[in-house]
């Protein structure tokens, strides 16, 4: 077991919280149901916010070029991307304030498009107060984040694969000529799976086995 | 080992009886009005 | 298929099932039931000598019961490997005095009636779910007469009937009278698309192996008459339109409309259809020979085996969820297991190869890599403040608590390559003693202060999992569900987390309603980590009465991944109880918890 230090620490923690807040229109999926400049205005005052900037597209290149410019232009020391669902893009901005030094673990994302903007179409008004108040939590998270330093476990060199149908042939044939060892494991007796069973296929309409 | 008990549903108020093993809890959901905010009456 | 048995790097474990996994990515320890053959799979040389003197008959299923095997068999000729099998549960040989006819056969001595089912332990760093799918099977949609009209077959049963390794040798006839018939019907969408009786997605290869099937009869029986049924036909993929135009061109007969309903006539045992044509605008009857009705693809029934083994979710329809349908369709959220074909959804070959690749090159991410890190939310134990009560131990799904000891006041250690973060272990913990790294009380704290800071009695708090119920919400908003804007979401790993502290000081803090979110029993991420939250749930629904504070006003839910439409239904109703919580509610809470703090 070994521990990677994350964040190259190039900048160096400033001393007190300068939080970056990003807030993204995400074309009109957001900014068509929240006044993202009134969330930016409302973020750039909220205590340990040094910058708010709002973005088309935050997860474009331009996007996170401006991220990453900011963090060392503002010394900034922790991130907040008010934009889509973590789910999504929360490996994309954790790579990215990686790059510039920033440990991964000092982002923090605050959905206001899966669980804003498209759920509130049709009434601005609450969809953007709404905003402002989901910045504002993930802020008071954000200042209490802190550098973490992962764990790291060896692979497995070996694949196992379920189900000897068609794909499951092709997925271990694949690892194989790649050079992995790899556990085929079929309930019936052979495999082949449905394919077997069929006499011509389309489109081709040759022989299926 | 099938043993049943009386619950309510805290949504609703509806009242029903399930099965109920204490040591292998499951999922409950109110038959009326599909919440799982469903709370086991004591007798 | 071949390849498969050749290729020096693949071990085929053929008739044999997975039982256990456990561990992590990179680390998954599999133990694999390979079930008894009884016939030795490496020394069978397939001669067959075996099969001519095996008493027993049974239905053969390869051939879809429409031949006959004996109980010692090879499911077809160029089966990989090519070993005979012995289903035990046929065989009378269990006891060899009853039987053993096929072991004094075999000259080489490979039937072995005292073979036992072997346990293998594997170890790999990554898992590929292709389990595939089954076909509809159409009894129970009695008007079409499967089952009681013999004449009427699926598509599974032509593809039999037309090959030449088929039980007919190729030669094509309808199963009454082995005549070849003169006029043959398709009916489309048997068992999809449908609302009643069947599944409601379309099953995607069904027209194209209409239109194939079209083709092969006119081919090799230019004189059958072909009619299909339709409701549309769906050639949608490279190639597919011609082939399409090619059938219609060859003269196969599309009437767009499907059957009522279908009729034998007795004597002929010939098959009347009625059929409202859509396109014409008339109702039609055609009588026919044959009718083969173009079954759809569904879920296996076993797979939920699979899904508990692996923690996976499935979605509404039965097939295996992947964790995003456009930019990650081979991953599921259990890291290191992918899904190919079938398993995943019905699709044709070619779409079920390309899968397979994507997800054999997805799991060649990790395998090409000699370490691989390991999210850092593992728990931090405060051993000044730990009085060895062992329950963290306890609740740890993966037993990854070590040493604890009340008696003998032993101290907790946490085994981290063991821990996958599901925070149960703090969230249960009496004293507070354990640490969540990113997601620590203080932080989860911090979140309620800002959100309840001003007007809270607007608000409803709602933890939700990472894996079920938070993309539950996310699946609400990219389907545009529309829910009342009172709902604020706070991301926990596992439900597990959602500790009392965390419940108790929303509701110090004002919170009129507080909802605790999380997987389906099933679908739990952690094994079994949200039965303590339900359990949590229980217990305080009791404190918070005794307090004098209404149950009601914490809720529980649980919520997959798929299910938007419960999301969003359930913040509705959240809304509406939420209205009827009174100021003097509210304040009378905030007083009873703050004097307990
Ligand atoms: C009537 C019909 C005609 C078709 N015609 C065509 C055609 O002409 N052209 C075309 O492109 N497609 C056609 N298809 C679709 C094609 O059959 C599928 O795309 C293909 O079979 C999918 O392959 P698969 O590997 O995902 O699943 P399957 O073929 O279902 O294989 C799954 C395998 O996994 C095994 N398995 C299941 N569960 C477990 C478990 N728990 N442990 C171990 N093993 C397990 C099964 O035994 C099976 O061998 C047709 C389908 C049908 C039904
Ligand atoms: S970060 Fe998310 S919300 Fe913003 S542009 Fe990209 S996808 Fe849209
Ligand atoms: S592929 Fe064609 S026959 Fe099959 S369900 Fe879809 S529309 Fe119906
Ligand atoms: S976080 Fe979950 S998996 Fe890790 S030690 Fe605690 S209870 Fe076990
Ligand atoms: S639950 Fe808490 S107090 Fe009990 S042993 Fe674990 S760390 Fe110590
Ligand atoms: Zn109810």
């Amino acid at each position: 077991m070994l521990y990677r230090p994350l964040g190259k620490e190039v900048i160096g923690l400033p001393e007190g919280e300068r939080i970056g807040v990003f807030v993204c229109e995400c074309g009109l999926n957001i900014a068509g149901s929240v006044d993202c400049e009134a969330v930016r205005d409302y973020a750039e005052r909220l205590p340990g916010v040094a910058l708010a900037v709002r973005n088309r597209y935050t997860c474009s290149d331009p996007g996170q070029e401006e991220i990453k410019k900011a963090i060392v232009e503002h010394h900034l020391n922790r991130v907040v991307v008010a934009s889509c669902t973590p789910r999504l893009h929360e490996p994309t901005f954790r790579k990215c304030i990686y790059d510039v030094g920033l440990n991964p673990y000092l982002l923090e994302m605050a959905n206001i498009r899966e669980q804003c903007s498209w759920v509130h179409l049709h009434d601005r008004e609450a969809a953007t107060a709404k905003a402002k108040d989901i910045v504002k939590i993930a802020v008071a998270r954000a200042r209490l984040l802190e550098p973490q330093v992962e764990m790291e476990v060896p692979v497995t060199k070996a694949a196992l694969v379920i189900g000897g149908g068609v794909a499951g042939i092709q997925a271990a044939l694949d690892l194989a000529d790649a050079g992995h060892q790899v556990y085929l494991v079929e309930k019936e007796p052979s495999i082949g799976g449905k394919m077997a069973q069929l006499n011509k296929t389309f489109p081709t309409m040759d022989c299926s086995i | 080992m099938a043993e049943e008990a009386e619950f309510k549903c805290l949504r609703c108020g509806h009242e029903f009886i399930a099965p109920y093993d204490k040591e292998n809890p499951q999922e409950h959901t109110c038959p009326k009005c599909r919440s799982n905010s469903v709370r086991r009456i004591k007798t | 298929m071949m390849d498969v048995g050749r290729h020096p790097r693949i071990k085929l474990l053929a008739y044999s099932e997975v039982e256990e996994v456990s561990g992590y990515v990179g680390n998954f320890r599999v133990k694999v039931r390979k079930k008894a053959r009884y016939v030795d799979e490496e020394e069978c040389t397939a001669c067959g000598d075996c099969v001519d003197v095996c008493p027993v008959i049974m239905p053969d299923e390869y051939q879809m019961g429409l031949s006959s095997r004996r109980a010692i068999y090879i499911p077809f000729p160029q089966a990989v490997p090519s070993s005979y099998t012995i289903n035990i549960e046929e065989c009378l040989g269990v006891q060899p005095i009853a039987c053993g006819k096929c072991a004094e056969k075999c000259d080489k001595g490979c039937i072995d009636f005292d073979m036992k089912d072997e346990i293998v332990e594997l170890e790999v760093g990554t898992i590929i779910v292709a389990v595939g799918m089954e076909v509809y099977d159409p009894t129970l949609l009695d008007e079409y007469g499967y089952t009681r009209f013999e004449n009427v077959i699926t598509t599974l049963e032509f593809e039999r009937l037309v090959d030449s390794g088929g039980p007919l040798g190729g030669r094509f006839a309808r199963p009454t009278d082995g005549r070849v018939p003169k006029r043959i019907g398709f009916i489309q969408c048997v068992g999809s698309r449908t609302e009643r009786r069947g599944n409601s997605y379309c099953s995607n290869i069904c027209c194209m192996n209409t239109v194939k099937d079209s083709l092969l009869l006119r081919d090799h029986y230019p004189e059958i008459d072909i009619t299909v049924f339709y409701l549309d036909m769906r050639a949608f993929g490279k190639g597919f339109e011609d082939l399409y135009k090619r059938s219609k061109d060859a003269g196969v007969r599309y009437v767009r409309g499907l059957p009522g309903e279908v009729k034998e006539d007795p004597e002929t045992r010939n098959l009347l259809v009625t059929v409202e044509n859509t396109t014409a605008g008339r109702l039609e009857e055609h009588e026919l020979d044959m009718l083969v009705l173009s079954v759809g693809l569904e879920p296996r029934e076993d797979s939920k085996t699979v899904q508990q083994l692996l923690s996976l979710s499935r979605t509404s329809d039965g097939f295996f969820l992947e964790s995003h349908p456009k930019l990650k369709p081979v991953d599921t959220p259990t890291r290191g297991v992918f899904l190919a074909g079938c398993a995943e959804g019905p699709k044709d070959i070619k779409e079920s190869v390309t899968q397979a690749s994507a997800a054999a090159a997805r799991a060649q991410i990790i395998l090409n890599q000699d370490k691989i890190p390991i999210e850092a939310i593992t728990p931090m134990i405060d051993l000044d403040l730990c009085n060895f009560c062992g329950r963290c131990a306890r609740v740890c799904p993966y037993g990854a608590i070590v040493d604890v000891d009340p008696k003998r006041k032993v101290s907790p250690r946490v085994i981290e390559a063991a821990c996958a973060g599901c925070g149960t272990c703090s969230a249960e913990c009496p004293v507070g003693a354990i640490t969540q790294r990113h997601f620590g009380d203080e932080q989860f704290f911090a979140q309620l202060e800002a959100m309840l800071g001003e007007g809270p009695e607007e608000k409803i708090v709602v933890f939700a999992c990472h894996w079920c119920s938070y993309p539950g919400g996310d699946m609400a908003g990219v389907s545009r569900l529309q829910y009342p804007p009172s709902a604020r979401v706070i991301r926990t790993m596992c439900s597990g987390r959602t500790g009392e502290r965390l419940i108790l000081r929303a509701f110090a803090l004002g919170a009129p309603m507080v909802l605790v979110s999380g997987c389906h029993f099933a679908d739990c991420h952690y094994i079994n980590a949200n039965r303590w939250t339900q359990r949590r749930v229980e217990r305080l629904w009791d404190r918070l009465e005794r307090a004098g504070i209404r149950p009601e006003r914490l809720q529980l839910e649980w919520i997959s991944a798929a299910e938007g439409q419960k999301f969003a239904r359930v913040m509705g109703e959240l809304e509406e109880m939420r209205k009827k919580v009174t100021p003097e509610e509210i304040e009378y809470t905030k007083q009873v918890l703050a004097e307990k703090a």
